[in-house]
């Protein structure tokens, strides 16, 4: 009879787990795969990298409760990992710089071809200059500009809020420092 | 008086996110509004050129279509999670490691075609070691994009047809004998610690050539081309009922340590446990004109070999009745030894990298394997020695 009530108990926990998940999953689906999608510029690789993440938050959710968890935080901290992961690789880079050409052209209603390609190329050095810069410089960056706070860029990236302003600073200097690089070699 | 804003504070004010006391001090300090201006000026390149990650005006794939994308890829995590218990034993993952890798290695006459399509192409009477680079096959099987593309893969191709059991503990050779469906073999004057045996499985395997093609691309082996004729092959695998027979102190199937534990913390816990495991050779069914061999060639080039070296490998194989063990390049040795009335093969192992010694041998249509984690494979030939 115990170990009647004790499954009952557990399956009782693991329908509110996956409730939560789901939750979870409805809340911040959008947020995220809009962060890969600027990050490697291609929507079917944004795709799967955004499921990946939020396959990697159930792992974690079957590890550890998520009350205490900040969730959001950490899906931004891992699809930032996983996006600039994904676009080191330099066969995929050429990949992307092929299609984030094409979907830029579908996008663009009004500026001109040459416009759009001189846009893409840029595009694509900056996405170089990221993957090349300190992980923690470029998730300040991506998830500054891809519109998060001060506190929740903070709470993704385990720091303090008050320390935010000033690594900025110091991630925006090193970003232009290698960007100008970058485009003096080419 | 406040002091003078740093640049972090500086850069907080442009974003909106200084606090109130010294937003007040900003207001009324030219000194700190000057540098605030410069600041802005650096800033302004580096903004525009990160600009494109506001996403204001970008709309994301359907929450609803993901959210099904998803649950199908846990459902499968699930499933694999049951598979991978279901090799945690030590000996029944390193020996049945090999069978899986089998359908890569299998070729097959052209004499042995059955009526109709399909050709029963496999019965184990002999077990051969090739050395393998595992490197390629870890980036395969790991958690990296690579792992997971592959993992999705065999997930996308395969249709099981009976899902293997947890294993079952049971007290004696006849009790195994009559659950697994062959007769059981126990060395004679020799007390198992535990008898376990775990039911068989049935899958069908599909071939999808473009994604199988693409995963080797995108591990850097574009030279490997599969054939055309590959494509939509249906390889349908059988495995029988096998049975696990403990002796020493050796870890309980399915549990956490056996699962989870590092390698090292199993050696240092059971230093003693020598695990003999028995199966029914696998059924393997191909259609009888796919060209297995050219498989087996690119397998064998995939982990490592050269091109001559696999084809010489390929050629020197009767691949309808060979079992291939896979073992790693550099790290293990073994020889042929006489066990069992039959040839057989020992390995051996450095410490700390897997069980330490295994031995295989096929016989009457049954593979067994013996391995062990202490260092003193004389056991392994005499539980094998020992046999009824």
């Amino acid at each position: 009879m115990k170990r009647l009530k004790a499954e009952s108990a557990e399956t009782s926990q693991d329908e509110s787990r996956s409730f939560e998940f789901e939750r979870l999953f409805m809340e911040h689906w959008s947020s995220v795969y809009r962060v890969l999608h600027r990050l490697v510029g291609d929507p079917a690789e944004a795709e799967d990298l955004a499921l990946e993440t939020f396959l990697r938050l159930y792992r974690e959710t079957e590890k550890q409760k998520t009350d205490g968890m900040n969730a959001g935080g950490w899906l931004y901290r891992v699809a930032t990992r996983l996006g600039l992961h994904s676009i080191r690789s330099w066969k995929r880079r050429e990949h992307y710089e092929l299609t984030a050409g094409r979907y830029a052209l579908e996008e663009s209603e009004q500026a001109s071809p040459a416009e759009i390609l001189a846009r893409q190329e840029e595009r694509g050095q900056v996405r170089l200059v990221l993957s090349w810069m300190n992980e923690r410089q470029s998730h300040l960056l991506v998830l500054r500009h891809s519109g998060l706070s001060y506190k929740e860029i903070a709470e993704a990236l385990n720091l303090e809020p008050g320390s935010i302003g000033p690594l900025l600073v110091r991630a925006e200097r090193e970003f232009e420092k290698q960007y100008r690089a970058l485009a003096q070699e080419e | 008086m406040q002091k003078h804003l740093n640049d972090g504070e500086l850069r907080a004010a442009l974003d909106g996110e200084l606090d109130a006391r010294s937003l007040q001090h900003l207001e009324t300090c030219t000194s700190c509004q000057m540098r605030q201006q410069q600041l802005q000026e650096k800033q302004r390149e580096a903004g525009r050129l990160l600009a494109f990650f506001n996403p204001a005006e970008q709309t994301a794939p359907s929450a609803q279509r993901a959210w099904s994308r998803l649950s199908q890829k846990i459902m499968l995590q699930k499933e694999i999670s049951m598979t991978k218990k279901w090799f945690s034993f030590p000996l029944v993952r390193f020996g049945f490691a090999a069978l899986a890798l089998l359908t890569l290695f299998l070729a097959f006459p052209g004499t042995r075609v059955w009526a109709g399509e399909f050709l029963n192409l496999f019965r184990v009477q002999q077990v051969q070691v090739v050395s393998v680079d595992f490197t390629g096959l870890e980036q395969l099987t790991g958690d990296g994009t690579l792992g997971n593309r592959f993992t999705e893969m065999i997930g996308d191709s395969v249709d099981m047809q009976q899902e293997p059991s947890e294993p079952v503990s049971v007290a004696s050779a006849e009790e195994a004998s009559e659950l697994a469906g062959f007769e059981v073999r126990i060395p004679e004057g020799m007390t198992p610690s535990q008898i376990n045996v775990t039911s068989g499985a049935a899958f069908t395997f599909t071939v999808d050539r473009a994604k199988s093609q693409a995963l080797l691309d995108e591990a850097g082996r574009g030279d490997l081309v599969l054939p055309e004729s590959v494509d939509g092959a249906e390889i349908l695998v059988n495995i029988p009922s096998a049975v696990s027979i403990g002796f020493g102190t050796c870890p309980i199937p399915g549990s956490e340590v056996s699962g989870n534990t590092e390698q090292s913390t199993i050696e240092n816990r059971y230093p003693d446990c020598v695990i003999f495991a028995q199966i029914p050779s696998p059924n393997v069914n191909a259609p009888a004109d796919l060209d297995i061999e050219a498989l087996a060639q690119i397998g064998l080039e995939f982990t490592g070999m050269s091109t001559e070296e696999a084809q010489a490998f390929t050629s020197t194989v009767d691949w309808t009745s060979t079992l291939i063990v896979p073992i790693p390049q550099n790290a293990s040795v073994n020889e042929q030894v006489a066990v069992d009335g039959v040839t057989g093969t020992l390995i051996q192992r450095p410490s700390g990298e897997g069980p330490q010694f295994a031995l295989f041998w096929a016989k009457d249509g049954i593979i067994y394997a013996i391995s062990g984690l202490g260092s003193n494979a004389e056991q392994a030939m005499n539980i094998a020695n020992s046999l009824p």
